[in-house]
């Protein structure tokens, strides 16, 4: 019961990075009801520029997630217009195959100019708290703050600004929301550069609390986010959240009693089953109908 | 105010829109009418910017506005409506307005984030004149998607005028209103004109068009029939034949 409990504890802290990933995505399938590949890989990118400036600067720990969320923003807009403003608003399939495309661009990009396989990262909260039988490591302690205080910071602005409300409405109505004057290429613009920043964070306090960094961070980091969306409910933001915090715990579960190796075979055997007997995620339901829409578009 | 000069627009071989010039005037009501699939929407969505034109030039309060996106022709004062009801239905009546609210204002720097943010409480005031000119005053919290049809398009009107527009285009405002609700519909857009806006109706349905319209141009296949006041359009030989279809054709 100890056991359980502690691995519920660890899946919950590294779960909110996920979720943190899993709201990246859910932004930019809002907005654009389009899949982008390249988000962990952009995140990776951003990784790196923390790294680099780390090895080569010695920069402390405020410079190195600052160039990491700069660098995910920078690689973030770079997709956004290659894939998805470039290419054709009708264009749903070619703006995802393209994406792909990118994801290996930027991989290829990290792996000629960082040859080595893994990179150190400077850690970040190197302490721990213990609760009778209950430890907590002080990096993810700091990563679920960190995540807190983010989604409270980003539901604020959804909810309680102009600039949320055109977001919103964007993504109900985009040509209704050009004709009340709303320019949505800006917005679309906006929520990439606003994913990837969260991304950035997202991938700062990962590889702080991993302390070294490689180039398959991107594919990894796709894949929580996709599966952690998934596992919610495509396009809601709450479900982002209860994914990523679901997937945590699910890793941590499965780690614990049957072994490191099987931890992924366990996460996607979940996700086939949500895929199968709850297509629409854990906050499905009130999103039948954008579930349907996405569906007719792709 | 609004120029339409020699507009054309070809879908492959079929001329939607063929050939139109039209002016509408300040402080008018301007009607378009014609027969299903005579292009009047098709003339709409031209002015909005959501088509591009294959020929031709549109000039509102002087300014070329032939191939601006839409939100600049919002910006410019151009509002509109939908045929088929478009408000955002997961957002509450009062939030459907608050989004549109003050689109011609300009972007002041100053303001900028201010606005963004929060906005001031001229725009707040504004928003809540807007429900009550819809008779909406009520229903402010509910959610667009849970109100009756009429109160759908009695919304989509005020949101229209939200972005504060100087000239107000509607695309078939009337449709699936009964007499009572039309009879309404004709109250609010003479109002309308009284606050000096200046209206484009697209309408199939002949008793609003007659009764409040001051100028009509009638369109068939895509191309201008007849112009003129009401009661010249009804006793127009060539807009006879195209609603009811020439006793020779036939």
């Amino acid at each position: 019961m100890v056991d359980f409990v502690q691995n519920t504890l660890d899946g919950f802290f590294i779960g909110s990075s996920y979720a943190l990933l899993a709201i990246g995505f859910t932004l930019i399938f809002g907005v654009m009801r389009r899949l982008n590949l390249s988000y962990g890989p952009s995140i990776m990118l951003g990784v790196f520029a923390g790294t680099m400036i780390y090895i080569q600067l010695e920069a402390g720990l405020v410079f190195v997630a600052c160039a990491t969320v700069l660098g995910a923003v920078l690689a973030g807009i770079y997709v956004e217009r290659i894939c998805f403003w470039a290419v054709g608003r009708g264009a749903v399939l070619a703006s995802m195959v393209s994406s792909f495309a990118i994801w290996m661009q930027l991989e290829e990009l990290v792996t000629i100019f960082f040859p080595e396989r893994t990179y150190a990262f400077p850690p970040l909260g190197d302490f721990s708290l213990e609760f009778g039988p209950f430890f907590i490591r002080g990096a993810h302690l700091v990563m679920f703050l960190c995540a807190a205080v983010l989604t409270v910071l980003l539901h604020l602005l959804l909810y309680k600004t102009r600039f949320g409300l055109a977001l919103r409405a964007v993504s109900e109505n985009p040509l209704a929301a050009k004709f009340m004057g709303i320019n949505t290429g800006l917005v679309v613009f906006s929520a990439f550069a606003l994913a990837s920043a969260i991304g950035g964070v997202a991938g700062f306090l990962i590889a702080s609390a991993d302390q070294q960094i490689t180039p398959l961070f991107g594919l990894w980091a796709t894949f929580k986010g996709l599966i952690a969306m998934t596992l919610g409910g495509m396009g809601s933001i709450p479900g982002a959240i209860a994914g990523g915090l679901l997937l945590g715990i699910i890793e941590a579960q499965s780690t614990w009693y049957l072994g490191a190796e099987y931890r992924d075979l366990v996460a996607y055997f979940v996700l086939f089953a949500f895929l199968v007997f709850r297509p629409g995620g854990l906050f499905g339901q009130r999103l039948a109908t954008q579930n349907r829409l996405s569906m007719q578009r792709v | 105010m609004l120029e339409l000069q020699a507009l054309s627009k070809h879908f492959g071989g079929v001329h939607a829109v063929d050939d139109l010039s039209l002016t509408v005037n300040r402080g008018e009501i301007f009607g378009l009418i014609g027969p299903n699939g005579s292009g009047k929407s098709t003339t709409v969505n031209l002015i909005c910017g959501v088509l591009p034109v294959t020929a031709g030039t549109i000039s509102f309060e002087g300014h070329d506005i032939t191939s601006a996106q839409p939100h600049r022709a919002v910006a410019a004062g151009l509002a509109r409506t939908f045929q088929n009801i478009r408000l955002f239905s997961h957002l509450t009546v009062w939030q459907n307005l608050w989004v549109a609210q003050g689109r011609t204002d300009g972007h002041e720097s100053s303001r900028f984030v201010k606005r963004w943010l929060a906005g001031d409480s001229t725009a707040r005031r504004s928003v809540s004149d807007l429900i009550a000119f819809a008779g909406l005053s009520d229903r402010g919290d509910e959610y667009a998607g849970n109100l009756a049809f009429g109160e759908q398009r009695r919304l989509e009107l005020a949101r229209a005028l939200a972005t504060g527009p100087k000239l107000l285009l509607l695309d078939e405002p009337a449709a699936g209103m009964n007499l009572e609700e039309v009879r309404e519909l004709d109250e609010r857009l003479r109002q309308l004109v009284e606050r000096g806006i200046t209206i484009l109706l697209v309408e199939h349905v002949m008793e609003l068009v007659m009764g409040v319209t001051d100028r009509i141009a009638v369109l068939n296949f895509g191309r201008k029939i007849a112009e003129g006041t009401p009661a010249e359009i009804q006793n127009d030989e060539a807009v006879q034949e195209a609603y009811l279809g020439s006793s020779n054709k036939a």
